[in-house]
C-alpha cells in the first residue's frame, strides 16, 4: 500500500536519530552517575545532613586524694532549625520568646536566626539555659517546631573558690584566643576555652574531640531524625599533688581571718610537690561558665592577683633563718655567744630598735631565734658583715624565680653588699643591719618564702615547685606527668643544720611562734613581722613539721597582708595546715617518747 | 507493496511492546509509592495511579479489538471531540498552577490536552493517508498545521506551553515520515522557532532590566507589545527582503523572489505570533527560562530543582541507594518528584542501572512502534504509529533532557512512567492503537 521506498527511509533516519540520542543521553548519565558519583553524594549527604556541636566533656581536675577540684555539668543548649517558610514576622515573634524565656538579648537571638534562616543551617542559638527556661521553651515549641533542646557538658567547679588561682577558669573565646585555636577544627566561635591558671596551661589536653549530633532534615530544613550522635572524647584529667584535705583546711583558716588578703602555700620538701595553695581572696570560676556577655548588670568585679607568686614583701624576722645560717656558717659569732639588747640598737649616727621596747636582756643564738630579738641579730652581723648573710640569701635563691607553673610570677630581690656594688652604690652600716633582719630591700614571694622553708627542712635540697602529679586521658593513659626537679642543693655544715632546727623548734615551743604548736608533731616554725609604711605590717609564718625520726613531711608559708603579727594572725593558718596533713598519720603509740624527746631539745 | 517476502508470525498482539509498558509502569509505580512516602496524599496518589493503570488498560483493550480504521472512517467526529473537549477546559476547567487545563470530576481530574493530542495524531494521519502526494507541496503541508491549529491555540489560551512543546515536534516529525519537502518542514521550523525565540528574547531583556541600558536591546524591547512599532518592523522586514532580493538579483540573474517573500512571511508572522505567545507566558515560566540560562541566579528557586534532581540522580550512582532509601525525593528536595522527577526517583533509588533500564524499555517501544508501522496494512495505520513513536520520542527527549540538564525545566512528564492518570490512560489507548495496528497487519484480515 506505501509506494515510496524514499519515506521509509526517513523513519530509518529518525530511528538513527533515536539512537544517537540514547547515546547521548547515555554519556550524560554515565557522567553523572558513575565519574561524578561521589560528588554528587556528597551534595546530597550535605543536603539532607545537618551537624550540630556537641561540646565534649572538658578533663577533669582532681586532687591526690581523689577530690574533684573541676568537673562538667550537663547544660542544655537550644538549636533553631530554619524553615523557608517562616514569615518575618514569625521570626521576630520566636526571637522575642527565646529572648524572653531565655533571659538573653533579644536583638542577638533575632540575628541569630536571621542568620541561620538565610543560610538554611541550623544554629544554636542560646547555650547554658536555666531549668525555668527549658521549661518554658518545651512549651514553646508547641508555637515553633524548629527548636531542639541538646544536652551539652559545662565546665563546673563544685568547691567554688577553692585552689582558684592555680584552677583558673574557662570563659568563651575572643579574638586572641581564636588567634591560637582557629586551626583546630574542635574549637567554633562559641567554645569555651581556658582563660587563666591550669585551664589555660593544659587547654590542648583538658579539649577533648567534640561530638555531634548528625541530623537528617528535609528540605525545609526540618529535623526528621537524628541519624546519629557521635558522642565527644572527654578531655585528660588532670591530676594534682595538692591534697584536698589541706587545702580545705588552708581555705578555711584563711577565709575565718578578718584579713582581706593572705596567702598559705604547702610544699613537700622531698619533692617539692605543692600541697596546698590557698589565695584569699580567691574568686568562684563558676561565675564564668555562666556568664552571659549581654547581661549588662553582671560586672565581673574578682581579684585576679595572685599573692602567692605575685605578690613581693620584705621577708622581715622569717628571714633571720637564714642569718642564723650566716652566723652558724661563718663562725665569727659562736652559737652560746651573748649580746646584750637593751630593746635598742646604737648604729652611731641612728638608733636601731628592737621588735620589743623592753629589751631582752642576755641573748644567746637560740632565745635570738625563738624570740626574733633584732639586737642580737644587730650586732653579730655587725661582728661577721653582711656578706655571709647575702650569701646565704644566695645559696636559697632568693632574687630567683621559683619556677612554678603560674603566670607572672615575680623574682623577688636580692639585697646585699655586692648587689649594692653592681648597682654602683654604697653600703651603709644601716644596710647591713637591716639586712640582717630581713627588711631592708630584700623582697621575696610567698613561694619563695615556702621553697626556702622546705629547702630548710629537706636540709638543703631546693625543689621547683609543681602541682600537676599527672595527666591521664579517659582510657587511663598516662599522658605526661609532673617529676621533682632539684635545682640546687644548700651545703652546709651538720650542726648548722642541728642548731637551726633546735632554734626553730623552740621557736614555736617556747616562742613567737606558739600558736602553732601542735600536740605529737615536731613543729619548726619562723614568725615575721614585715613592716609595711603604707599600712598596718604584713604578718609571715613559716613552718615545717615532722614526728619524731622521721625526715619533715610538710612545709608551710602563710602570708598574711596586714596582719600585723605573724605570732598570731599567721601561725594558725599553718598550724592547720599541718594538722590535717598529719591528721590520719599521726598514731597515738609514740605520743609519750615524742614529748620526751621534745623535752630534750627545748632544754 | 508490502513486502510478502517477511515472515510473519500470526500473533495478534505485540507482548514484546506489552512487556516493555508493563515493565515500565510497574517500575514507575514503584518509584511513585517510593516517592511519595513523606506525603499525607500518598494512599490517595497510589489509588488514583492504579485505579489510572487498569481504565488504560481497559481502553488498550477497547482499541485493540476495534478495528484502528475506524478512526479513519469518523476522522471528524475524533476531530471534533479533541477539540471540543479542550475548549470546553475553557470554560469548565479548573486552574492549577496557573493553568485552566483540568476537568474537576468527583473522584479525579482530567486533562483533556492529553487525549487531543492523540486525536489531532490520528485526524494527521488520515490526511496524510488521504492526500499523500500532495505532501510534497507546501499547501499540503500546511493543511493538517491548520488542523492542528484550533489545539495549539486552546493550549496557549490555557496555557500549557509544556502541551504545545509535547505536541508541535509530534506534527513536525508525522510531516517528515510523510515525506513533505525538508525545505518546508525548515520554513515551518524556523516560524516556530523566531515565534518562541522573540517571547524568550523579550522574557531575558524584562528579567534583566540593567540591559535595557543598550539602545538596540531598547529597541527590540519596545517591539513586545503591538503598537506602531509593529507596523514599522513589519515594513521594514517587507522592504528589506525586497531590497535584499534586489540585490541579489545583480549577481545571479534568475534567483527565485519566493524566497525573500518567505523569509520576510516567516520573519513577519513568527514574529507577530511571538508578540501574542508572549503576552500568555506566565511569571514563573520566565523564572524556567532565566534559570536555563543562569542557574546561579536563583540557588533556591527553579533552578534549585533541577540542581536538586541532578543531585539526585548522581548520587544514586552505579547500583542506586535502594528503592524507598533515596534521600533527595523522600525528604523534598526534588519537587514533583512522582510527575515531571521521576526519572530522578529512579536515578536516585535504581541508580544507573535503573536509569538505563528505563531508556531501553522506551528504546524497545519506540522499536517494536517503528516494526508495527512497517507491517500496518494501510497508510493510516503508518502515520498514526508514526505519530505515536513521535509522541514517544518528544515525551522521552524533553524529560530526559529537562533532568540531564540539556534543556530548560519543562513540565513534561515520562509516558507510563510518571504519576498522572490522563497521561496513563492515553498513552495506554495509544498503545491500543498500536496493537490494534499490529493485529490487523497486512498479512491477517
Amino acid at each position: 500500500m506505501i509506494e515510496s521506498g524514499d519515506d521509509f527511509n526517513r523513519f530509518d533516519f529518525l530511528w538513527l536519530a533515536v539512537y544517537f540520542i540514547i547515546f547521548v543521553f547515555l554519556i550524560k548519565i554515565i557522567n553523572m552517575q558513575v565519574i561524578k558519583y561521589s560528588y554528587y553524594r556528597e551534595m546530597s549527604d550535605k543536603n539532607r545532613t545537618q551537624i550540630i556541636n556537641q561540646t565534649a566533656p572538658r578533663g577533669k581536675i582532681i586532687t591526690r586524694d581523689g577530690v574533684t577540684m573541676a568537673s562538667n555539668k550537663p547544660s542544655f543548649s537550644l538549636i533553631y532549625f530554619p524553615n523557608p517558610q517562616n514569615s518575618q514576622q514569625t521570626i521576630r515573634k520566636v526571637a522575642h520568646l527565646i529572648a524572653k524565656y531565655s533571659d538573653s538579648d533579644g536583638k542577638k537571638i533575632y540575628a541569630s536566626i536571621l542568620k541561620s534562616q538565610g543560610a538554611m543551617k541550623p544554629v544554636k542559638i542560646a547555650d547554658r539555659l536555666g531549668a525555668s527556661s527549658i521549661m518554658n521553651l518545651s512549651e514553646l515549641k508547641n508555637f515553633y517546631q524548629g527548636l531542639e533542646l541538646i544536652s551539652e557538658a559545662n565546665r563546673f567547679y563544685p568547691y567554688d573558690n577553692y585552689l582558684s588561682h592555680v584552677i583558673g577558669y574557662v570563659g568563651k573565646i575572643d579574638s586572641n584566643d581564636w588567634k591560637i585555636y582557629s586551626s583546630d577544627l574542635n574549637y567554633s566561635m562559641d567554645t569555651f576555652v581556658g582563660k587563666t591558671g591550669l585551664e589555660k596551661l593544659y587547654e590542648g589536653k583538658f579539649k577533648g574531640k567534640d561530638g555531634g549530633l548528625y541530623m537528617e532534615v528535609d528540605h525545609r530544613g526540618r529535623l526528621m531524625r537524628i541519624m546519629d550522635s557521635r558522642q565527644g572524647v572527654p578531655g585528660c584529667d588532670v591530676h594534682l599533688t595538692v591534697d584536698f584535705k589541706m587545702q580545705d583546711a588552708a581555705e578555711k583558716a584563711l577565709a575565718s581571718l578578718p584579713y582581706k588578703r593572705g596567702c598559705a602555700i604547702a610544699l613537700e620538701p622531698a619533692t617539692g610537690r605543692i600541697l596546698a595553695y590557698a589565695v584569699k581572696p580567691g574568686f568562684d570560676p563558676n561565675m564564668f561558665v555562666n556568664y552571659k556577655e549581654d547581661k549588662k548588670e553582671f560586672d565581673v568585679k574578682f581579684d585576679e592577683f595572685n599573692i602567692g607568686v605575685q605578690g613581693t614583701y620584705p621577708p622581715a624576722s622569717v628571714f633571720k633563718m637564714l642569718s642564723t645560717i650566716a652566723i652558724l656558717e661563718s663562725g665569727k659569732v659562736r652559737p652560746d655567744e651573748t649580746f646584750y639588747c637593751p630593746g635598742f640598737y646604737d648604729a652611731g649616727d641612728r638608733i636601731f630598735k628592737c621588735w620589743e621596747k623592753k629589751g631582752h636582756k642576755e641573748v644567746d643564738l637560740l632565745k635570738g631565734l625563738a624570740h626574733s630579738c633584732d639586737v642580737y641579730y644587730y650586732n653579730a652581723a655587725y661582728k661577721m658583715g653582711p656578706l655571709a648573710i647575702e650569701t646565704a640569701a644566695r645559696k636559697f635563691r632568693i632574687g630567683l624565680k621559683t619556677g612554678v607553673d603560674l603566670p607572672g610570677e615575680k623574682s623577688g630581690n636580692l639585697f646585699g653588699p655586692t648587689v649594692r656594688a653592681s648597682q654602683k652604690s654604697y653600703w651603709f652600716i644601716g644596710d647591713t643591719l637591716n639586712l640582717a633582719i630581713g627588711q631592708g630591700e630584700t623582697l621575696v614571694t610567698p613561694m619563695q618564702m615556702a621553697v626556702i622553708t622546705a629547702a630548710i627542712a629537706g636540709r638543703g635540697a631546693i625543689y621547683r615547685p609543681y602541682y600537676v602529679e599527672k595527666i591521664v586521658s579517659r582510657d587511663g593513659e598516662l599522658v605526661t606527668g609532673g617529676k621533682p626537679e632539684k635545682l640546687s642543693q644548700v651545703e652546709l655544715k651538720e650542726e648548722t643544720w642541728d642548731l637551726l632546727y633546735k632554734a626553730l623548734k623552740s621557736v614555736v615551743d617556747e616562742g613567737t611562734g606558739r600558736q602553732a604548736w601542735i600536740k605529737d608533731l615536731e613543729v619548726y616554725g619562723k614568725t615575721g613581722t614585715a613592716q609595711n609604711p603604707h599600712g598596718k605590717d604584713h604578718a609571715w609564718f613559716v613552718a615545717f613539721a615532722r614526728r619524731v625520726n622521721e625526715a619533715p613531711g610538710v612545709a608551710v608559708a602563710v602570708l598574711i597582708e596586714h596582719g600585723e603579727h605573724g605570732s598570731s594572725a599567721a601561725a594558725p593558718v599553718a598550724r592547720s595546715v599541718i594538722k590535717a596533713f598529719y591528721e590520719d598519720k599521726i598514731t597515738p603509740a609514740p605520743e609519750k617518747e615524742e614529748e620526751a624527746g621534745e623535752a630534750v631539745i627545748v632544754e | 507493496m508490502y513486502d510478502l517476502g517477511v515472515r510473519i508470525k500470526k500473533s495478534r498482539f505485540d507482548w514484546v511492546l506489552m512487556f516493555a509498558v508493563i515493565a515500565l509502569m510497574v517500575i514507575g509505580t514503584v518509584a511513585v509509592l517510593s516517592s511519595t512516602v513523606s506525603l499525607n496524599s500518598q494512599s490517595r496518589l497510589i489509588r488514583t495511579q492504579f485505579f489510572a493503570i487498569g481504565i488504560g488498560l481497559f481502553f488498550m483493550l477497547v482499541v485493540w479489538t476495534l478495528n484502528y480504521q475506524i478512526f479513519q472512517d469518523q476522522w471528524k467526529y475524533v476531530y471534533a471531540l479533541a477539540i471540543l473537549i479542550l475548549l470546553g477546559v475553557l470554560f469548565f476547567g479548573v486552574v492549577d498552577k496557573g493553568s485552566r487545563s483540568w476537568y474537576r470530576l468527583p473522584f479525579f481530574s482530567i486533562q483533556p490536552s492529553e487525549f487531543s493530542r492523540i486525536g489531532l495524531v490520528l485526524v494527521i494521519a488520515n490526511y496524510l493517508d488521504k492526500k499523500g502526494p500532495r505532501i510534497r507541496e507546501f499547501s499540503g503541508i500546511i493543511v493538517p498545521i491548520l488542523f492542528s491549529l484550533p489545539i495549539l491555540f486552546a493550549l496557549l489560551k490555557q496555557p500549557d506551553f509544556s502541551g504545545i512543546l509535547t505536541t508541535v515536534p509530534v506534527i513536525m516529525i508525522m510531516l517528515y515520515c510523510a515525506g513533505a519537502n525538508i525545505f518546508h518542514i525548515y520554513v515551518i521550523l524556523s516560524y516556530v522557532l523566531l515565534s518562541a525565540l522573540f517571547p524568550l528574547l523579550w522574557t531575558l531583556i524584562a528579567l534583566n532590566p540593567d540591559l535595557t541600558d543598550n539602545g538596540l536591546v531598547n529597541l527590540f524591547f519596545d517591539l513586545a507589545s503591538f503598537g506602531w512599532n509593529t507596523l514599522i518592523f513589519v515594513v521594514s522586514v517587507i522592504a528589506l527582503s525586497y531590497l535584499l532580493w534586489r540585490v541579489f538579483l545583480k549577481f545571479k540573474p534568475f534567483i527565485s523572489g519566493i524566497y525573500f517573500a518567505g523569509i520576510a512571511v516567516v520573519l513577519i508572522s513568527g514574529f507577530l505570533s511571538g508578540i501574542f505567545i508572549k503576552k500568555q507566558i506566565k511569571e514563573y515560566q520566565y523564572k524556567r527560562v532565566e534559570v536555563f540560562i543562569s542557574p546561579e541566579k536563583d540557588p533556591r528557586g527553579a533552578g534549585y530543582n533541577l540542581l536538586q534532581a541532578k543531585i539526585a540522580i548522581g548520587s544514586g550512582g552505579f547500583f542506586g541507594k535502594g528503592v524507598f532509601s533515596g534521600s533527595q525525593a523522600r525528604l523534598g528536595f526534588v519537587p514533583e518528584k512522582h510527575t515531571d522527577f521521576i526519572l530522578s526517583v529512579i536515578g536516585e533509588e535504581m541508580g544507573f542501572i535503573g536509569v538505563s533500564l528505563v531508556m531501553f524499555l522506551y528504546a524497545v517501544i519506540m522499536y517494536r512502534i517503528k516494526k508495527i508501522a512497517s507491517f500496518a496494512r494501510d497508510r493510516f495505520g503508518y502515520f498514526a504509529a508514526c505519530g505515536i513513536f513521535g509522541l514517544f520520542l518528544t515525551y522521552f527527549v524533553i524529560n530526559f533532557g529537562m533532568i540531564l540538564g540539556f534543556i530548560p525545566v519543562a513540565g513534561v512528564p515520562l509516558p507510563l512512567l510518571s504519576y498522572g492518570g490522563s497521561n496513563m490512560v492515553a498513552t495506554l489507548s495509544a498503545i491500543g492503537v498500536i496493537q490494534s495496528i499490529y493485529s490487523r497487519r497486512y498479512s491477517i484480515t
